[in-house]
């Protein structure tokens, strides 16, 4: 009964393999979702699954058909799994499927011929398929994006190349000095690059301070250029507020990227690009003016912590200044206060760079200490700016400060360290992220595997196999070469006797030729054993009864000659000479005869 | 009879045991680039604590491939926190040590910690290991030293095979055993050290500021030293939640496990 169980658990295990003896292949080809907006998102997946054969490709030759389809994310997964049955062996069952994320740039109506999949060196083929991108609400609502854009003949600021090349956009090539002008490198490109390949190199700025807008996302934007579409990358966006008058440069930007390098197939190119310098003329600030003015637009406002203290005791008088324009180029000092010591300001800076603009806060806080009571005053300070968007200068001011100090007066103490803020360090891009991902589960390193321990021991165990082998080999070879010159010596000494007409000796050299030739071929003495025990070792070992008889014939007769051996006569020695060269030839054959 | 048994019981299993394991990869897979491409489109956007959470979740769905950690570390080193930068950094080296973008960012968060401390403290030094090993096959993927050992193994016996039993001992033979001979040695020390083999422990970076080590492990034991944010170490011992971190200075003692961050993923990650 158990057995009848065992086999038929064994015949329903061999049934999916044998059912799968045949290659069963499937090729899908599926987008979701099939209709989308313009700036939204499609999951494109194109799937083979094979039963029994070995998928060599999958390709999707219409991706690249489509510059208007960008591909945000791309996933391979390649489960492999084995199945076991009888009759047809080990099957293997195994998928590829390509996962796309898409991000339309342009509406359209978009077809994909069938994805083709080579299985065992025949092509399998999905269906079509159709992508619908409808013209988006975001796109249209965003005038920074625009979807298409056409650059006819105005290239200033490129080196045109016809397949990748830079562009450095200055807002305006006149401004005053400390005014903002804003700098961008784009990247024109009708190559498929990798996005987390992309390595932008900064362009000389000599003579500017600079401010970089960080660029975490390279989103392309279609643009027609002599009417060829490029995508057009942002690379660099940067507030740049010249330092000096006269004419300052922007200089080139480089560029280096991967193209290409989809597919298996499709080896990566490394491309390398500079663009051109742009010149920019820098204006001195009209006359007359303030000699103190700073470039920008500003308010300003001061308070104190509070009005009463003690004499000694500290007091904080803040000052902000608020504005568009570089911050951290505002300088102002505070007047003397009389009774008052002053103690160094902690300076902090916030920027936010929007729209365009470039604007922020920069706050000082001013330790003031009381030193004699009374009402001490702070005099108004005051800001003179030239804004260049009016061309005009003006002044910012704040009202004068009042508090009041009670107690003695104090003497002038060792100064207190001023509380400056710690800025922070200068930070670094650290780069865009990566936008593709094998998503590995991090499999188990070469070395822990089976195999590798199997493959590792190998050749030792086969080198010491084959040396053993090869010892045994040589040892028998020896021994064969010795029994061989041994018996050559026993014959010619039998000769000898022969010659000699010497029976007794001719017979010794006859019964030991024929014991050594069985010594060499069992591999062990058999002299002192009687003939019947010879007998029955030699039936034994599977010597053929006739060869068994006559090696026992001929040592009886050769003992009965060694002790009669006068009455042998010179030809009954030549012929047992003979029959025992015979027996001798038999018994030394490889291959026993039966 | 109990063999075949088993024989038939494992015939039965198999192909169910793998078709399971295909459809958890399928479905897996596909959320688990939902949630990668959540975390970049949250890390383009600026929002980093959104980006590192969602990598984190890859992370601990036992995703431990070398991009997930670059984005990880990088947008941990946006958002200012350079210390579990460069424990993601190193993880994503380890398991792509020729990426160079990872080994020049896992520098500049170096960087931009040491002057982040300098500012507050004056000077600031972050302890890096420098052993032979890490300069020597620090470029050297894991397996590729695996495959080359298995290629040297068997170039080097068939040499010695050859040179034993062959009747024709040529010059070639012996520069063939020679040189098959140098390059098995280098490719054992080098999967040695990759397997952590010349080392104490898993390597492990400290990720709290003042990282306290102690005499045991215990809140209460003696303090024998620190060790700062992104200071490089090994843990050489456990106990509990504590481990003793030896960091590259010599210096060693039990800190909370918390306070560290391990290199060495198939130690375990936490």
């Amino acid at each position: 009964m158990i057995r009848l169980l065992i086999l038929a658990l064994l015949a329903t295990a061999a049934l999916p393999s044998a059912a799968t003896a045949q290659p069963e292949v499937s090729v899908t080809l599926a987008v979701s979702p099939a209709e989308i907006n313009v700036g939204d998102t499609a999951r494109l997946e194109v799937r083979v699954r094979a039963r029994g054969g070995s998928i060599e490709n999958l390709e999707l030759s219409d991706l690249k058909k489509y510059p208007e389809l960008e591909i945000i994310s791309h996933q391979t997964v390649r489960p492999i799994q084995f199945s076991f049955g009888f009759g047809s062996g080990v099957q293997k069952e195994s998928s590829l499927a390509n996962i796309f994320v898409l991000h339309p740039t342009a509406a359209g109506t978009y077809e994909f011929a069938p994805a083709v999949a080579k299985v065992d060196g025949k092509a399998y083929r999905s269906a079509p398929l159709t992508l619908v991108v409808r013209p988006g609400t975001q796109a249209e609502a965003d005038p920074t994006r625009p979807s298409d854009v056409a650059v006819q003949g105005d290239l200033s600021g490129a080196r045109y190349d016809e397949r990748a090349f830079l562009r450095t956009v200055v807002e305006s090539d006149e401004i005053y000095i400390g005014q903002q002008v804003n700098v961008t490198v784009y990247l024109y490109t009708r190559l498929r690059l990798a996005p987390q390949s992309v390595i932008p190199g900064k362009p000389p700025m000599d003579g500017f301070w600079v401010h970089d807008d960080p660029i975490t996302n390279l989103q392309p934007q279609t643009v027609t250029v002599m009417g060829t579409p490029f995508r057009a990358y942002v690379l660099q966006r940067s507030a740049a507020f010249p330092q000096r008058s006269g004419e300052l440069s922007v200089g080139a930007p480089k560029v280096t990227f991967n193209a290409g390098g989809g597919s298996l197939f499709d080896a990566p190119e490394r491309v390398n690009r500079v663009g051109a310098p742009v010149a920019i003329n820098v204006k001195p600030l009209p006359q007359p003016g303030p000699s103190d003015a700073v470039v920008g637009h500003y308010t300003i406002k001061a308070w104190l912590d509070r009005t009463t203290a003690q004499t000694g005791d500290a007091v904080t008088l803040r000052v902000d200044v608020t504005g568009r324009g570089n911050v951290q180029d505002l300088r102002i000092a505070l007047p003397p206060v009389v009774g008052v010591r002053t103690l160094q300001p902690a300076i902090r800076d916030q920027q936010h760079f929007q729209a365009g603009r470039l604007s922020g806060t920069r706050s000082w806080e001013w330790i003031l200490i009381a030193e004699a009571p009374g009402e001490h005053s702070v005099p108004p300070i005051e800001l003179h700016f030239f804004d260049p968007d009016a061309e005009e200068y003006g002044a910012a001011r704040t009202a004068a400060l009042t508090f009041t100090a009670s107690g003695a007066s104090k003497p002038p103490q060792a100064a207190i360290e001023p509380r400056n803020a710690a800025p922070a360090p200068a930070a670094a891009t650290f780069g865009p992220l990566r936008m593709y991902s094998a998503l590995d589960r991090g499999e188990t390193p070469v070395r822990e595997r089976a195999w590798f321990a199997v493959l590792l021991g190998l050749p030792p165990v086969l080198f010491i196999l084959v040396v053993l082998g090869a010892s045994a080999v040589r040892r028998r070879e020896e021994r064969s070469a010795t029994a061989g010159a041994v018996q050559r010596k026993l014959a010619r000494s039998a000769d000898d006797a022969l010659q000699a007409n010497d029976p007794r000796s001719f017979y010794d050299r006859i019964v030991a030729s024929i014991t050594h030739a069985l010594d060499a071929r069992l591999g062990e003495s058999v002299g002192g054993l009687p003939h019947s025990a010879l007998r029955t070792r030699l039936v034994a070992d599977g010597f053929d009864d006739d060869l068994v008889q006559r090696v026992i014939n001929e040592l009886d007769g050769a003992d009965f000659a060694r002790f009669a051996a006068s009455g042998v006569s010179k030809n009954e020695m030549e012929r047992c000479r003979q029959r025992s060269a015979a027996i001798i030839e038999r018994i030394q054959r490889p291959t026993r005869t039966t | 009879m109990t063999r075949t048994w088993c024989i038939a019981l494992a015939l039965l299993a198999a192909p169910v045991g793998a078709t399971a394991q295909q459809a958890e990869q399928v479905t897996g897979g596909s959320s688990l680039a939902g949630i990668f491409e959540a975390a970049n489109v949250a890390g383009s956007r600026g929002d980093h604590a959104g980006a590192i959470s969602n990598y984190g979740r890859l992370t601990e769905a036992g995703i431990h491939d070398p991009d997930v950690y670059f984005n990880l570390a990088t947008s941990l080193a946006q958002s200012g926190d350079y210390a579990r930068a460069i424990l993601n950094y190193e993880r994503a080296l380890t398991l792509r040590p020729n990426d160079a973008k990872a080994s020049e960012n896992l520098r500049d968060a170096e960087k931009a910690l040491e002057e982040q401390r300098a500012e507050k403290e004056g000077e600031a030094t972050i302890q890096r290991s420098s052993s032979i090993s890490d300069a020597v096959y620090g470029g050297l993927a894991e397996n590729a030293l695996a495959f080359a050992l298995l290629v040297a193994n068997l170039l080097f016996f068939l040499a010695l095979g050859w040179a034993s039993t062959g009747r024709r001992r040529n010059g070639w033979l012996y520069a063939l055993l020679a040189s098959s001979a140098v390059l098995l040695l280098f490719c054992a020390l080098g999967l040695s050290a990759k397997a952590g083999l010349l080392r104490d422990g898993p390597r492990a970076v400290a990720l709290d500021d003042h990282v306290v080590l102690r005499e045991g492990p215990d809140p209460r034991a003696q303090v024998r030293g620190e060790a700062r944010a992104g200071d490089r170490g090994e843990i050489v011992d456990r106990d509990r939640d504590f481990v003793k971190l030896r960091v590259v200075s010599g210096v060693e003692g039990w800190t909370n496990r918390t306070a560290v961050g391990l290199i060495d993923l198939h130690y375990g990650v936490h």
